[in-house]
């Protein structure tokens, strides 16, 4: 991945972290609530390439603790999404299968968002985080998962045709 | 070609985790890079949050302009503030009542004013990647708030100041799983602590073991030291079912609170407290009692006596 690419990847990252934060953070959902940052993170690392999904999770988890609502050290989210982009690069070909299928993909990038989320409690838990009830943590993680589910179809089809207009322009060069 | 491939994907695997490690370890033994970076970007993101609540607000406050034609939306912010002062010093007033009564009349806790507070709109929740819960506001270390300071909404206790910039700070919900306050019952004054369980419901956990809890116990703050992180007196809910566990060493039970975190516009951060309030119990002082003595006297005619005394006993002379 070049400088350039990863320079405008962080841009595009903290732009859409500012989103998460200022719009997307004063939606009331009835149940949990939904983190569009989470979800196209998720998107892109299953677009990329074996090293590129890995960079890609540890770009995205950066931005993500740069929140200062965040409750957890500084570190814990990069830590979180490179390992995820590490098990989405171990899985390259069934997850490129995926992207062809749409519904498909909306569970996967789901589930992936669902998976940081375990993730993150279970770092939490280690570093001695106060994290809530057990009922309250299932709720917020299947809340997510399923708002992903039903918001994730209005956002993937533009950001696949951004992906490809993406890719396009760099075989063009 | 296809193993060095592979190589070259663990080496940066293991690069990366282990950057991340540094970074997590960095902050967790306070490293100031770490945490500026954060306050960084709460600097930052606040002008957005602003401008994007600003935008948004108006379509979100829509119906409930409609229900108030008429009036404009300055005066109902003052409205609100108003409505909280006097919410808040009637459930002082109650708090008081429980005080006199076990005082049996004596001291006098009424508060010597309001508290002096800095009003502030809302205009970002927590993130929702997070499990942690707080809320964004509009004023920050310009307009006199800092770290630990108490703050209410019109129902009473919502939260503490979490992090200040200067034109806007984070505060931890009481709802947040890893905040508690010092609370005392007003009927009894015995004092708990209040612990947020990550939704409506918070659990009280009595200290004092021979105290009791019923429901619809109203919960006031204690007051902390120097009134950081909180000021005595704000009103904090009420509780809805207590705990008949004989197991444990004290009582517990479930508090609503009054606050509703779920519809928060304005709130107000409480940067000083008043002069005098009952953050502390209070000793007694002693009042001289009748006392009756029974004299015996040659004629068996026995009198009374009416003397006072510092003691309430009974004696026989």
């Amino acid at each position: 991945m070049s400088p350039i690419r990863i320079a405008s990847s962080l841009v595009f990252f903290f732009v859409l972290f500012a989103v998460q934060e200022s719009a997307i953070s004063l939606i009331h959902f009835s149940v949990a609530g939904f983190s569009l940052y989470l979800a196209v993170a998720i998107a892109l690392i299953a677009y990329e390439d074996h090293d590129g999904a890995i960079i890609m999770g540890f770009l995205s988890g950066i931005v993500l603790d740069l929140s200062p609502t965040s409750n957890g050290p500084f570190g814990q989210w990069a830590l979180i999404l490179t390992l995820i982009g590490y098990v989405f690069a171990s899985n390259r070909e069934s997850i490129f299968d995926a992207t062809s299928a749409p519904l498909t993909f909306v569970l996967l990038i789901a589930f992936g968002v669902s998976a940081s989320l375990i993730f993150y409690l279970f770092f939490g838990l280690l570093l001695g985080e106060a994290n809530g009830s057990f009922t309250h943590d299932i709720v917020l993680i299947l809340g997510n998962l399923v708002w992903t589910v039903i918001f994730a179809p209005m956002f993937l089809p533009v950001m696949r045709s951004f992906q490809k207009a993406l890719k396009t322009s760099r075989q063009s060069k | 070609m296809a193993r060095r491939s592979g190589n070259r994907s663990r080496l940066l695997l293991i690069i990366l985790l282990v950057t991340s490690l540094f970074l997590v370890t960095l902050d967790l033994r306070g490293v100031s890079l770490t945490k500026s970076s954060r306050s960084i970007t709460q600097s930052v993101l606040a002008p957005v949050q602003k401008g994007v609540s600003n935008v948004f607000s108006p379509v979100g406050r829509f119906f409930s302009d409609i229900k108030n034609f008429g009036k404009t939306k300055d005066e109902l912010d003052k409205a609100k503030i108003a409505n909280s002062l006097l919410k808040a010093q009637l459930a002082k007033v109650a708090d008081n009542k429980g005080a006199l009564n076990q005082l049996k009349g004596l001291l006098n806790l009424a508060g010597q004013g309001g508290y002096k507070i800095v009003p502030a709109r809302v205009i970002g929740r927590g993130s929702s990647a997070s499990f942690s819960q707080t809320i964004t506001i509009d004023a920050g270390s310009s307009d006199g708030i800092s770290v630990n300071q108490t703050v209410i909404s019109q129902n009473g206790l919502i939260g503490v100041v979490k992090v200040v910039t200067p034109n806007s700070a984070i505060i931890l919900l009481i709802s947040d799983p890893s905040f508690k306050v010092g609370v005392r019952i007003a009927r009894s004054q015995s004092i708990g602590v209040l612990l947020g369980q990550g939704n409506s419901q918070y659990q009280l956990e009595l200290l004092d073991p021979i105290g009791t809890i019923e429901n619809g116990d109203v919960l006031v703050t204690n007051g902390s030291q120097g009134n950081r992180p909180f000021v005595p007196g704000v009103p904090v809910g009420q509780v809805t079912g207590v705990d008949q566990k004989n197991s444990s060493l004290t009582q517990t039970a479930i508090v609503k609170s009054y606050a509703n975190l779920n519809d928060l516009g304005v709130v107000s951060v409480v940067i000083s407290a008043p002069s005098v309030a009952p953050k502390t119990p209070i000793n007694p002082t002693p009042q001289p009692t009748i006392t009756v003595l029974v004299t015996p006297t040659p004629t068996a005619t026995p009198s009374l006596t009416p003397t006072p005394s510092p003691s309430p006993r009974k004696s026989k002379a």
